[in-house]
């Protein structure tokens, strides 16, 4: 071999030991531990598939799966047209829309733990701003306890995290409309297409593949959902808002079933790996196109 | 030569602070009114042996709790003491020899000479101590006095009496009861009391010790009781969304009456609040049960894995000592475990005799119970707390989970 040809080979020997260590190492641990019974202290035993068994009878697991389909319909039916009503917005050159994009933009800024702190303050049952709004304006019905009430904890938790994954999806957008043609959209618009006919017909199939990357992001993020979860409920009430990560690290390092959480882990895994090749997929193909 | 000098003097000094020997403790003391009593502890102990240097590394309560597994199992041990309570939670690491008997710290004297020898069972795992007690506290109905006194309420002695207090509070707008549940234990404490009034010591240990069913009919007048309370609308509304110190707010600002709660209350409580909390008794439900209390008490042990185990020897002599108990209980206002050292004020001679004139003690739900059972158990309480009419499927479900926990 020439050096040409083993130069990237070297460049790249570094990060793939990194990344062999700490992502694909634990990859392959966390399914052999989902075969275990381990208390993470005393000695593995292996059981087969009772860990996946015991997850179908599992009510909280179940519950907590569900949570995360919602989370996962709410961040693709919210975050994906108004991150993209966002992003149209925000392309017209209107004044100050520097300034209203940096605001819209500033919570992708902060960490979900930040935002998780905040947002358990606004949502404080009597003292929160959200509260006190209502009761200020004469509609008590509407102050509600948002982050105790089973029934409305996980959409709570949602729109917390839409803060930031609505602004994530419009900068994907704002992106994806640099490369839409302005001689295409000027081509229609002298032939007389109208606004929404220009959008429907000739922006949107543009931005083909910023929408089918914002999606799969927000599927993917919906997915491993956790750090608003834990820091906003902990998964509570009664693992209520619980989501499969949550439920993953409550049984593996509070309830000391090593086993049990990977198996969790794995099932989590393989869903996001679902989504993430049929991504791939869509990616390849385009390139084959092209 | 007075720069050489002073390079030799500087590098002696350094040599000196390198030779004092590291004595790493990890804690969970971390509200403010702990930790500093805790780090002035430290330093007493710092200019008594100047030979150690100890480092006391703090964590958030709930965070320590599911780190001490990872650096108990870790191959290469990290700390050489650690926080934690006795009972049952103690001997869960004591029988995977993840944690060192520490008999060595009684060496030439007996357990008996530094605490009380009721104590001794709880510290100990097959009949070998492996726990360092260092103050113990009581749980009481904490109210206040100003609000009781001003609507011409009295101690409530029996269970009506406390239900026509709570009626009294409430008709006043105050919210009788108040109590946050983010983190379930502080229902745990209300199942605790509820449980020890109406079936004794003796059935709440075999209980927390997964002998008894969940479903047990006996078990159903417990939460019986505590739903004449729930659809009353006694307890704080949306508790859930509390911890257990923002729960402890509405008390300290008047707007609710009492919380039941151990004496650390007054760890958190502002200063202009401070005198005006006190406690009495939970009521009595059924007066042929003895009176039962609970009394959890707060130590030390030493992990299997300790690097200097030597020094944590030392350091646990001195935190058993009649001088650091006394400092120790004295700022926090807690009981301390050593016999010789006498209550540190009125209040905490209060709840002395309260534990004195009882018939038995428990530790704490979760520290009584397996931690997987007391996990599930906790949050089924708050489950009941928020559907009281559901007790039964809940119970169920608790009765599955006690059979599959136990049957390991």
């Amino acid at each position: 071999m020439n050096r040409s040809k083993l130069t990237p080979y070297l460049f790249l020997a570094g990060p793939l030991c990194m990344y062999s260590v700490w992502v694909i190492f634990p990859i392959i641990q966390t399914f052999i531990v989902s075969f275990m019974k381990w208390d993470g202290m005393t000695k593995m035993k292996f059981v087969g598939l009772e860990n996946f068994k015991r997850l179908i009878t599992d009510n909280y697991f179940g519950l907590s799966l569900m949570n995360n389909i919602k989370w996962m319909i709410g961040f693709v039916v919210l975050s994906i047209p108004i991150g993209l009503a966002l992003a149209m917005l925000m392309d017209q050159k209107f004044a100050g829309h520097k300034i209203y994009k940096s605001l819209v933009y500033l919570p992708m800024a902060l960490s979900f733990v930040v935002i998780g702190q905040i947002w358990s303050w606004v949502l404080e049952p009597t003292g929160g701003v959200v509260n006190t709004f209502f009761r200020s304006i004469g509609l008590e019905q509407f102050a509600k306890p948002w982050l105790s009430d089973p029934k409305i904890v996980t959409y709570s938790l949602i729109a917390a995290a839409l803060w930031r994954q609505i602004p994530y999806a419009m900068v994907l957008f704002l992106a994806g409309l640099k490369n839409v043609s302005k001689e295409l959209i000027e081509a229609a618009t002298v032939d007389g297409a109208t606004a929404i006919q220009r959008f429907w017909y000739v922006i949107l199939p543009a931005l083909r593949p910023a929408v089918i990357i914002a999606t799969t992001v927000n599927i993917i993020d919906s997915l491993r959902a956790f750090d608003i979860v834990f820091v906003m409920t902990r998964g509570g009430p009664f693992y209520s808002s619980s989501v499969m990560a949550n439920y993953m690290y409550v049984q593996a390092f509070h309830n000391y079933r090593m086993g049990y959480g990977a198996s969790i882990a794995v099932v989590q895994f393989g869903i996001t790996l679902g989504f993430i090749i049929s991504y791939l997929l869509n990616v390849l193909k385009k390139e084959e196109r092209e | 030569m007075r720069r050489y000098f002073l390079i030799l003097l500087a590098l002696l000094m350094s040599l000196t602070t390198l030779a004092k020997e590291k004595i790493i403790v990890n804690s969970y003391m971390s509200d403010p009114a702990p930790r500093k009593a805790f780090a002035e502890l430290v330093d007493i102990f710092m200019q008594k042996y100047p030979e150690y240097e100890v480092i006391i590394n703090t964590f958030a309560h709930e965070d320590f709790k599911t780190l001490l597994r990872t650096w108990l199992a870790a191959p290469k041990g990290t700390a050489d003491v650690v926080t934690w309570f006795a009972g049952e939670r103690m001997r869960y690491f004591a029988q995977m020899g993840l944690i060192a008997s520490i008999e060595e710290v009684f060496a030439g004297q007996k357990w008996e000479d530094y605490f009380p020898a009721s104590f001794k069972s709880t510290c100990s795992y097959n009949d070998k101590i492996y726990f360092v007690p260092q103050s113990w506290y009581w749980w009481g109905v904490y109210y206040r006095k100003s609000v009781f006194e001003k609507l011409g309420i009295k101690e409530p002695k029996s269970w009506d009496e406390f239900l026509n207090v709570c009626e009294i509070l409430k008709k006043n707008g105050i919210t009788p009861i108040a109590i946050g549940t983010k983190f379930p234990w502080t229902a745990a404490g209300w199942f605790d009391i509820l449980n020890l009034r109406i079936n004794g010591l003796e059935y709440h240990i075999k209980l927390t010790a997964g002998e008894v069913p969940y479903n047990d009919p006996k078990l159903m007048k417990v939460f019986e009781y505590w739903k004449q309370l729930i659809d009353k609308g006694y307890f704080l509304a949306n508790h859930a969304a509390y911890e257990w110190q923002e729960g402890a707010t509405f008390l300290f600002r008047g707007q609710a009456a009492m919380y039941y709660m151990g004496q650390f209350i007054k760890d958190v409580a502002p200063a202009e609040v401070k005198d005006d909390l006190d406690f009495f008794r939970f009521p009595i439900i059924d007066s042929a049960v003895g009176l039962y209390e609970e009394t959890p008490i707060d130590g030390f042990m030493i992990p299997a894995n300790a690097p200097n185990k030597k020094g944590a020897i030392v350091f646990l002599k001195f935190i058993a000592s009649k001088e650091a108990q006394e400092k120790f209980a004295k700022d926090l206002g807690r009981l301390a475990a050593n016999v010789q050292v006498t209550p540190p004020d009125e209040h905490a001679n209060k709840g002395l005799a309260m534990i004195v004139a009882s018939s038995g003690v428990a530790q704490f739900y979760d520290r009584d119970t397996n931690p997987e059972m007391a996990e599930v158990g906790m949050n089924a309480f708050i489950e009941f707390m928020q559907n009281p009419t559901r007790i039964t499927s809940i119970l169920n479900r608790l009765e599955q989970e006690r059979k599959r926990i136990y049957s390991k």
